[in-house]
């Protein structure tokens, strides 16, 4: 044990100053965490923490606008045999969701007004509105077939055919336009439900809306729990009923409270090891305690610095920081275990000797996840921003507050005594040829383990959604033929005209590709709303023929019909956009963008139903070639594509923090820098080598983990070299405790069932042991 | 919009078909009355009486329903047309015996609810067609009567104010009146039961 050689006075009002300066600070950020708390920031899409293509915004905001469309969304569909069978099982469904109080209620179906104000908006441009057949068998018929129709048609039954007055569509032409707009969706009303048959099993499909906020944080999945148990009433009502159900609310239920489980059980675990640890060491729970408090205070100022520069805070950000506690709990077990060394010492004192090492393992950690930051990929500069935050928080509260709360005297007791000694014992790395040899053996060990590691950048390996969801969603999309929410083209243009006539250019194009098979339809604007000139010429096209096949038909009947007047001007997107006429498709308008140019541009998105499989999207792809302003956007593989450049950078900025790192310490330790620095590196590079051996693929997680491991272990070398001269057992044992209770936390997390976690648990849990045993071996000869 | 369309296929269905159906105690005399053959072909005059022509349009020709077939509907005066309903699709046979789809039931799953329809009135199944409508009977002398189906979807509503079938052990008539003020009369003559398609009228139905 060694005392400081004479008790300096220690000045108290910068201490003074700072301990309010702090608790001011804190303040705000609580009031800030109350209006946190009460709307809900949290996003839990992934790909809102992909970055985004920065040379054509339009493809972001459609995204975006995509996504938003769905996120209230749960669709449930019931199947049976027979349309009885059918039924009843929905009934039973509905009743048992009525009782059962989840946030959902079912979605306003369109009902007869809203028909016919629809049919009304459209009747005037009746005569601009042609389905490709239409026009190319009005380009192609003779006028005498086309009265030899009229007459015919006259002559069936069904007169409801005609939506409006015969002298106003006297072809029927109308009527065929509104079934190609039906297509969107293989769902039709029958009896008042939503229904479709497939391979002779008839389904309704129960449209819902959440209510409440996205998902919650309680864990709970009212959502969930409430399907499964309409499910089963359905089940129980009509035995073999299939039951589907779907939407982004079920993956984010399931995700939230998937994370919130494990979180929890991290938590937890965590909490447990740490507290019999903290009880051993200090005999005590009042360390603990203020510890918590550092942790607290850095965990709401994390979060609201996200949220206030984010605007969302990302579930994933989350849980990432769930595992910030292992850093930074290091500043307080760092400085209770001084305390314990020197107990005569008076807090303050102790602390401004502490200071600087403590100020440097802060600044070596941020030093690694700013470099983490550095990529435009808005994911990792949240987790940046989020742990930078939370560690200053926890470091500023241990520093400002500790040694004002804590006035006891810490007595050693025979745990830590037994840690501190063993610390005298422990091995160390000399200049012996055996240490050598042992490096070279390591070396080799870790090239060879290196040398096979693979890279995967699939993107479902971050999101662990159950399987039996992901089938439910797929087989819902199949059966409702519902437009693919991740590959379609953005179509963008100088006026909102300009975009549906390049609109029209893709969609002629894509007719050829249905006519082949590799897709069942698309959904276009410009298919509700032709460009003008389009419908200029259709307007005359369809003047010209239809006065013809009424001057015949008057001429074979003795009538005398006139043709309906209709409207002078093309029917604008204005003026759709402004009518509930446009309900249905109005998603697909992104409107104005805002260009790098300072200029403004207009888009779309035309998306694609039913395409046969993979093989078919690159012809589909290729549609867009050559066409100005068309660009084809595929998430999947853009996002795939993408990750795979980030995970090579980020192993450079990985390398870039380890430089940064050593710089700092060799700014403050010179020559022996390396001390501090070589078993974080010694444990990065042979995780590395052991992930490799173990086959477990490198991907975005473990580097995540590379970077808080590069966090925590720093701290250890630079705590045990900072006391080496003074108390470098205390020191040991912060190096202990920190490491146990980090690696108790995270060990659990190598548990979990989402692989993403799994792997950032795997990656610490090799790299903390490492580091724990390492640290000392490389401390100086005394 | 879909509605309409499907109202549309609804009224072919009632229109083309010898239809029928009901509740309680007047449907069971309709069912007494009322013989249901398989197959049943016959010869009719249609009547449609459109808004904006000076005079009625009359239509002759022979007609064709096969049970979990279809409807063929071949009007020969005064113009050559033929339609036929089956359960997968709605089409019109050219002169030269090619078909011209008008809806399939890939494109317009609508298409196999309205095939049922036309099957459920076939096979007088009540219950179904109570479903849809709302029914009125009534005897009508010594062997006949009258069903009035008035629809129960508001969406059907909006363009079908009722139907009324009339007849003795055939449907001898339907009347179908449109909100739109347009009515369609269809009388029905010569009609022969059988108990099985001849082997030539099953390709009608392809």
């Amino acid at each position: 044990m060694n005392f400081e050689p004479a008790p300096r006075p220690v000045r108290r009002l910068p201490w003074q100053l700072a301990a309010w300066a702090w608790l001011a600070c804190c303040l705000v950020v609580a009031a800030h965490q109350v209006a946190f708390w009460r709307g809900s920031h949290f996003d839990t899409d992934v790909m809102a923490l992909l970055p985004q293509d920065e040379q054509a915004p339009e493809v972001g905001i459609a995204t975006r606008q995509l996504a938003d469309q769905v996120t209230r969304q749960v669709v449930v569909m019931i199947g049976a045999p027979d349309w009885a069978g059918a039924r009843k099982a929905a009934g039973a469904w509905q009743q048992s969701l009525a009782a059962a109080h989840a946030p959902l209620r079912a979605s306003a179906m369109a009902g007869p007004d809203t028909l016919r104000d629809t049919l009304a908006f459209y009747a005037p441009y009746r005569d601009r509105l042609l389905t490709p057949a239409q026009r190319q068998r009005l380009r192609e018929a003779d006028p005498q077939s086309l009265v030899r129709d009229a007459l015919a048609a006259l002559a069936q039954p069904g007169g409801g055919a005609r939506l409006v007055d015969w002298n106003a569509d006297p072809l029927g032409l109308w009527p065929q336009w509104w079934l190609a707009r039906a297509s969107d969706t293989r769902a039709r009303p029958r009896d008042g439900q939503l229904a479709l048959e497939d391979a002779g099993e008839q389904w309704i499909v129960l449209l819902q809306e959440t209510t409440g906020a996205a998902f919650s944080m309680t864990g709970d999945a009212p959502i969930s729990d409430a399907l499964a148990q309409a499910r089963v009433a359905a089940l129980a009502a009509v035995p073999g009923a299939k039951v589907l159900a779907g939407g982004v609310p079920l993956f984010a239920e399931s995700a939230a409270s998937h994370a919130h489980r494990e979180v929890n059980t991290i938590g937890w675990g965590s909490v447990a090891g740490v507290l019999l640890l903290v009880f051993l060491a200090f005999r005590s729970l009042w360390p603990r305690l203020l510890m918590a408090v550092s942790l607290l205070v850095g965990v709401a100022m994390a979060l609201s610095a996200t949220a206030f520069v984010f605007g969302h805070v990302h579930l994933l950000t989350t849980v990432f920081g769930a595992s910030l506690v292992g850093c930074a709990e290091d500043y307080g077990l760092y400085y209770f275990a001084s305390r314990q060394g020197a107990p005569g010492e008076p807090p303050l004192r102790l602390i401004s000797t502490l200071l600087p090492g403590l100020a440097l393992a802060l600044l070596t950690s941020v030093l690694g996840y700013v470099a983490l930051g550095l990529p435009p990929f808005p994911g990792l500069r949240q987790m940046a921003l989020f742990s930078v935050v939370g560690i200053t928080g926890a470091f500023m509260t241990t520093v400002c507050w500790f040694p004002w709360i804590d006035r006891g005297v810490v007595r050693r007791t025979r745990f830590s005594a037994w840690v501190v000694d063993s610390f005298a014992r422990y091995p160390r790395f000399g200049g012996a040829r055996g240490t050598w040899l042992a490096h070279g053996a390591i070396a080799a060990a870790c090239a060879i383990g290196i040398a096979q590691l693979r890279v995967n950048d699939d993107l479902r390996q971050l999101q662990g959604s159950p399987a039996a969801l992901v089938d439910a969603q797929r087989e819902i999309g199949r059966l409702l033929g519902l437009a693919s929410p991740s590959q379609f083209f953005v179509v963008r243009g100088t006026s909102p005209d300009d975009v549906l006539a390049r609109e029209s250019g893709l969609t002629a194009r894509l007719d050829a590709l249905v006519g082949q098979g590799a897709l069942a339809g698309y959904r276009a604007l410009s298919d509700w709303v032709p460009d003008a000139a389009l419908q200029r010429r259709q307007a005359e096209w369809t003047r010209r023929i239809e006065d013809g096949v009424i001057a015949g038909v008057n001429r074979t009947l003795g009538e005398s019909q006139q043709r309906a007047g209709f409207a002078p001007e093309p029917l604008t997107l204005d003026k759709w956009l402004a009518s509930p006429a446009s309900r249905s498709a109005r998603a697909l308008w992104i409107g104005a963008v805002p260009m790098a140019d300072d200029g403004t541009a207009f888009a779309s998105v035309v998306m694609l139903r039913g395409v046969r499989d993979l093989a078919a999207l690159p012809p589909i792809a290729r549609s867009a070639d050559g066409l100005p302003g068309v660009r084809w956007v595929d998430q999947v593989q853009s996002v795939s594509a993408l990750l795979g450049r980030y995970s090579h950078s980020m192993g450079l900025l990985l390398a870039g923090g380890h430089v940064a790192v050593l710089l700092a310490l060799a700014w403050r330790y010179g020559r022996r820098a390396w001390r501090a620095w070589a078993p974080t590196a010694l444990a990065t590079v042979g995780t590395l080598a052991l992930l490799a051996l173990l086959g477990q693929p490198l991907q975005l997680f473990n580097v995540l983990a590379l970077a808080l491991l590069l966090g925590i272990g720093i701290d250890y070398g630079i705590f045990l070299l900072e006391r080496e001269n003074a108390d470098a057992g205390s020191a040991w044992l912060a190096v202990v405790l920190g490491a146990a209770s980090t690696w108790l936390s995270f060990g659990l997390l190598a548990l979990s069932s989402t692989p993403a976690l799994r792997s950032f648990g795997l990656t610490l849990l090799f790299g903390i042991l490492i580091v724990w045993f390492t640290a000392p071996l490389y401390r100086k000869s005394s | 919009m879909k509605k309409m369309l499907r109202v549309f296929a609804l009224a072919l269905a009632v229109a083309g078909a010898p239809a029928f159906a009901a509740t309680a105690d007047a449907l069971k005399l309709v069912h007494e009355r009322l013989k249901i053959a398989p197959v049943l072909k016959g010869e009719f005059e249609q009547t449609k009486t459109l808004k904006g022509f000076k005079n009625p349009l009359v239509s002759r020709g022979e007609f064709l329903v096969a049970r979990g077939q279809g409807v063929w509907w071949h009007t020969q005066q005064p113009f050559e047309s033929t339609l036929v309903v089956t359960r997968t699709r709605l089409f019109t046979r050219n002169a030269d015996g090619s078909a011209t789809n008008l809806m399939d039931a890939q494109a317009q799953p609508g298409l196999e609810q309205v095939s049922e329809l036309v099957f459920a009135i076939l096979a007088a199944d009540l219950d179904a067609l109570a479903d849809k409508f709302d029914v009125a009977a009534q005897p009508a002398g010594a062997s006949g009567w009258t069903l009035v189906l008035t629809p129960r979807d508001p969406n059907i509503a909006k363009v079908l104010v009722r139907a009324t079938l009339a007849g003795e052990r055939d449907v001898q008539s339907v009347r179908i009146d449109e909100s739109r003020g347009d009515s369609t009369q269809i009388r029905f003559s010569r009609q022969v039961p059988a108990a099985a398609l001849a082997a030539d009228e099953g390709k009608r139905f392809q």
